[in-house]
């Protein structure tokens, strides 16, 4: 039988130590001056950068963070809803990515000031249709039946919307878990049952539209119904390999002695299988494939972009860097099980999460894309274009959003236990073993 | 045909084995550890669920069926892209020394070697060839369909399948000798020991 053996709950196996306050406090550092230097290079133009390019690289950067975070509130709610035991002792980590949804919107102001400053046509051609119109009347027409949806006040209003829905939710489910730590009460986790499936209703709604908002209407009058589910993939991709790499990096530091398994960090990398490189994958191609089968102009602009030029090597670098490399490589059980392979999983799929992002965002639908007699004069003609990933501006603002993730999450972390000490399940989790 | 069974009821059949009653499980781990130390290898435990590490504690190794079933989903995946290419295409003039043709249709006006179209049918069969597969040498690996089992026949022996936990040591195993394996048994604290007739 599985006893449970005595396990150390004592602060020197669950609290963070000392040097995490060195480390969160570089993170914040590092972040602001990353974020700083990113934003004052791209407004100057260095590195031959446009401001919608600057712009883009910032949502690119942003989406990161959020993403990854978002991917934490997921775990949880689906924790919750299926009454799980076994992710008690991995869940604080999840709640710490969480809980930087409380205050990740303050990255968005500077997008959202835009409609403000009356520069928002820079990164959303929609928001300008006079400009469309003289640029690309047969866009604008398109654009133009959307404008029930797609205007500033209603961008705005549904912005606000999404923060606060992420905000409310991280905050339910963080403040309830870590309340449970010092009063034991049970009502916490039935509330947290009970709601989590609102919770998920919710989630799902505000992604989707999210996604909507803030990636597809980039390139406005092209439209996929896949695409609030293939930017959810992103979220579970980024937020698993985030929380596996926490729960190996914390077992590294020697925390968590008989708490954290490799059963568990074997259920970690099953997720990460999972959702980061099966569903991804699934997802995608059916988004492709249906618009490949179709063939409508008004659809087909989008890939046929992204398969030219210097973007043909980056879809590539997605299908094998996202799907086909990590998929043979973790497929098997021992990978999974190791803090080793599992963090090196993790980075890798963290890296790839980035370039799919990167991939969504930044190339630009040209207004002469459906007007090619054939695939060859599209070709002569586009087949040169930069992807613009040797920019370094790219990694500066990214680096400058990931180090006050991490800030925000080891802050999470260290006022409180490294696992919640008094949830029902936990001695569920601990005794949990994979048949 | 009464004859017949009085006959096989009234003689003395062979021994298939012991079984070792236990009431928890915690007992049954121990013993399994003491079973497995000993050195049988024609053995086995009957519980009413399955019981977290009791293959640790048995030594049983882990199965070889993954890597099977990961083959044979790879021969699902070449089959289908195999089965799609010759279909597709015009002839594959000289084989088998016939000319063999499969039936191209332009669908369309997408190219016959379509690989985003092959996609969903690769992915079914190679479903289709691992459940298949897993599946079936589960069955092969286990002995099964098994319509016989001597153990079925014991009274005791029901209660695995609802309340008592069962160490079973079979006496083909080289080690077992009825009286030291019986006395070996009592040792692990079984509520009973009796033997299982074939």
């Amino acid at each position: 039988m599985s006893h449970a053996p005595q396990v150390d709950f004592s602060s020197k196996n669950t609290q963070l130590g000392p040097a995490s306050l060195v480390l969160r406090n570089a993170a914040v550092g590092i972040g602001v001056v990353c974020l700083g230097a990113g934003v004052y290079l791209g407004k100057s133009g260095a590195f031959n950068t446009d401001a919608r390019s600057f712009w883009k690289m910032y949502l690119v950067a942003f989406l990161f963070g959020l993403t990854i975070c978002l991917g934490g509130l997921f775990f949880l709610i689906i924790q919750f809803l299926t009454r799980a035991g076994w992710s008690v002792a991995v869940r604080r980590p999840a709640e710490a990515l969480a809980s930087n949804l409380k205050w990740i919107w303050l990255l968005f102001i500077p997008v959202l000031w835009m409609f403000f400053n009356g520069t928002a046509a820079t990164l959303f051609p929609w928001a300008d249709l006079a400009t469309l119109e003289a640029n690309d009347p047969g866009i604008a027409h398109v654009v133009g039946k959307k404008v029930a949806f797609l205007n500033a006040n209603f961008f705005l209003v549904r912005a606000v919307v999404y923060f606060a829905a992420w905000a409310m939710l991280a905050w339910f489910f963080t403040n309830n878990s870590s309340r449970q730590d010092q009063d034991g009460a049970m009502h916490r986790t039935l509330s947290m049952q009970k709601w989590s499936g609102p919770a998920a209703i919710i989630f799902a709604l505000t992604t989707t539209f999210a996604a909507v908002d803030w990636i597809m209407s980039l390139s406005p009058a092209w439209f996929s119904t896949m695409f609030g589910v293939y930017f959810f993939t992103g979220c579970v991709t980024g937020g698993y390999a985030s929380l596996a790499l926490i729960t190996v990096r914390l077992t590294r530091l020697g925390l968590l002695k008989g708490i954290v398994s490799g059963e568990h960090l074997q259920d970690l990398g099953k997720l990460l299988f999972a959702f980061g490189m099966v569903f991804w994958a699934y997802i995608g191609f059916s988004q492709y494939m249906l618009i490949w089968y179709a063939n409508l102009p008004e659809e087909t602009g989008w890939f046929l972009t992204r398969q030219v030029g210097g973007w043909l090597p980056v879809t590539l670098m997605l299908l094998f860097g996202h799907f086909i490399i990590p998929f043979v490589g973790m497929i098997s059980r021992w990978p999974k099980r190791y803090g080793i392979s599992l963090a090196a999983a993790s980075v890798w799929m963290l890296c790839f999460h980035w370039i799919d992002l990167y991939w969504l965002v930044m190339p630009e639908i040209p207004n002469d894309i459906g007007t090619f007699a054939t695939y060859g004069d599209l070709v002569a003609k586009y087949g040169t274009q930069p992807n613009g990933l040797e920019n370094p501006l790219n990694y500066i603002l990214t680096a400058g959003v990931a180090c006050l993730v991490t800030a925000g999450s080891i802050a999470y972390l260290q006022g409180r236990s490294l696992v919640p000490t008094r949830d029902p399940r936990l001695h569920e989790s601990l005794s949990f073993e994979n048949v | 045909m009464s004859s017949v069974t009085q006959e096989t009821s009234t003689a003395r059949r062979p021994v298939y084995g012991l079984i070792a009653e236990f009431d928890n499980t915690g007992d049954l781990m121990r013993a399994a550890e003491k079973v497995r130390d000993a050195g049988y290898i024609w053995w086995d435990c009957c519980t009413p669920f399955p019981v977290h590490g009791l293959d640790k504690a048995m030594g049983v190794k882990r199965t070889i069926l993954p890597v099977l079933v990961f083959g044979a989903g790879a021969t699902g995946t070449a089959a289908a892209f195999a089965l799609q290419t010759f279909t597709n295409s015009f002839s594959f003039s000289t084989w088998a020394l016939v000319k063999v043709t499969g039936y191209p249709y332009l669908i369309s006006g997408k190219p016959m070697m379509s690989l985003p179209a092959f996609i969903p049918v690769i992915f079914e069969v190679t479903v289709l060839f691992s459940a298949l597969s897993c599946v079936g040498l589960m069955f092969l690996f286990n002995g099964l369909p098994r319509l016989y089992h001597p153990l079925l026949q014991n009274n005791r022996f029901r209660r695995a399948t609802n309340d008592r936990f069962f160490v079973v040591i079979e006496a083909r195993d080289p080690k077992f000798l009825r009286g030291t394996t019986e006395a070996f048994l009592r040792t692990l604290g079984a509520s009973a020991v009796e033997a299982v007739e074939d």
